[in-house]
């Protein structure tokens, strides 16, 4: 008995670590950045990407659902996921956008530019198509740092009470909203 | 080897010339604190990699913040803590004890405890005592004369 049972061990072992990788292959290693998850959306006072004076501020998101979507013309993917968010914003999702400024290098920025800016994102919203009700410029990221975002796009589900219910990482597709933002968006209505 | 350990010298001055020209700090202790924390802090955009090391925007963006708290007098743990409210315990490199995680603690422990469980019972085994009836004796006599017996034929 003792002896079939040591003959088998080395199978199991094997068997173990043959289910410990294979659900590895398929686990995404960007799904367990949640810091901010069930927390109120945080403090700022930013202003607003296209309209001089104009101010933003957690307070004034207050009032209805919404989707903050982190996103920057630098961002090839965020490129990719502006025809979907169009798509959902004619279908009555609110969509705020948070830019997120970013150089190509990260230690060799060049000075911003303001105009510059404003005319590459008329141009990339105008060919890809316009989700976003306004936006509101992060230049030194200090949300971004705040809502635990390492890079672009990311996007959060906010409830009407200013409350954190998704957070995520990576371009938003049918699948992800069928999978993930339309069970919660269902219940919140 | 002299010329090597010299060049080797101006090499490592450079460096740590380089690193003081950009950050600069009103103490040692403060130094000493940012360098601990970069290198504890994980990189939430290239995860294998710490913040010091790291060139993400991201690492960048965590450094000037590690700087600024560490600057305001903040602990180390109050550094730590402000981060993983934001980014969750994922970006510190030295996980707590969770449900989630207390797994990596006790696994090792248990392999350790199962395998000594086993060589102490393997050992026990093999040095049973061994009983010795009137009844053996017989059967053994009755073995060494069958053997004697048939040697001689």
């Amino acid at each position: 008995m003792n002896r079939k049972l040591l003959a088998i061990a080395p199978l199991l072992v094997f068997a173990f670590v043959c289910v410990f990788l294979y659900q590895g292959l398929f686990a995404n290693p960007r799904e367990i950045q949640t810091g901010r998850l069930g927390q109120d959306m945080p403090a700022f006072n930013l202003p607003d990407l296209m309209q001089d004076g104009k101010r933003w501020t957690n307070e004034s998101l207050k009032g209805e659902v919404y989707l903050l979507n982190v996103w920057g013309t630098w961002c090839p993917t965020c490129l990719v996921e502006l025809g979907y968010l169009t798509k959902l914003r004619e279908q009555g999702v609110k969509i705020i956008g948070l830019y997120y400024v970013q150089g190509y290098d990260a230690d060799f920025d060049g000075p911003f530019d303001m105009q510059a800016l404003r005319t590459d994102v008329t141009d990339m919203l105008g060919r890809a198509g316009d989700p976003y009700q306004f936006n509101i410029l992060d230049l030194h990221r200090t949300l971004s740092l705040d809502l635990g975002v390492s890079g672009a796009p990311e996007t959060f589900l906010v409830d009407k009470n200013g409350k954190i219910l998704l957070h995520h990482t990576g371009d938003i597709n049918p699948r992800v909203w069928r999978a993930k933002f339309a069970p919660v968006m269902q219940e919140l209505n | 080897m002299r010329i090597f350990l010299l060049s080797l010298s101006f090499f490592i001055s450079m460096a740590v010339s380089a690193e003081q020209d950009r950050y600069q700090f009103d103490n040692n202790d403060q130094a000493v604190r940012f360098e601990e924390l970069t290198k504890e802090l994980r990189c939430p955009k290239c995860q294998n990699q710490n913040i010091a090391d790291s060139d993400a925007v991201v690492a960048k963006d965590l450094r000037d913040k590690v700087l600024v708290l560490v600057k305001e007098g903040k602990t180390k743990d109050e550094v730590i803590d402000y981060m993983i409210d934001r980014y969750g315990y994922f970006v510190h490199y030295d996980p707590p004890v969770t449900p989630a995680t207390l797994v990596l603690w006790v696994l090792p422990v248990l392999i350790v405890i199962i395998g000594f469980g086993f060589i102490v019972i393997r050992q026990r085994k093999a040095s049973v005592k061994q009983t010795w009836s009137s009844n053996d004796e017989a059967l053994l006599a009755k073995l060494i004369a069958d053997n004697k017996r048939q040697e001689q034929s």
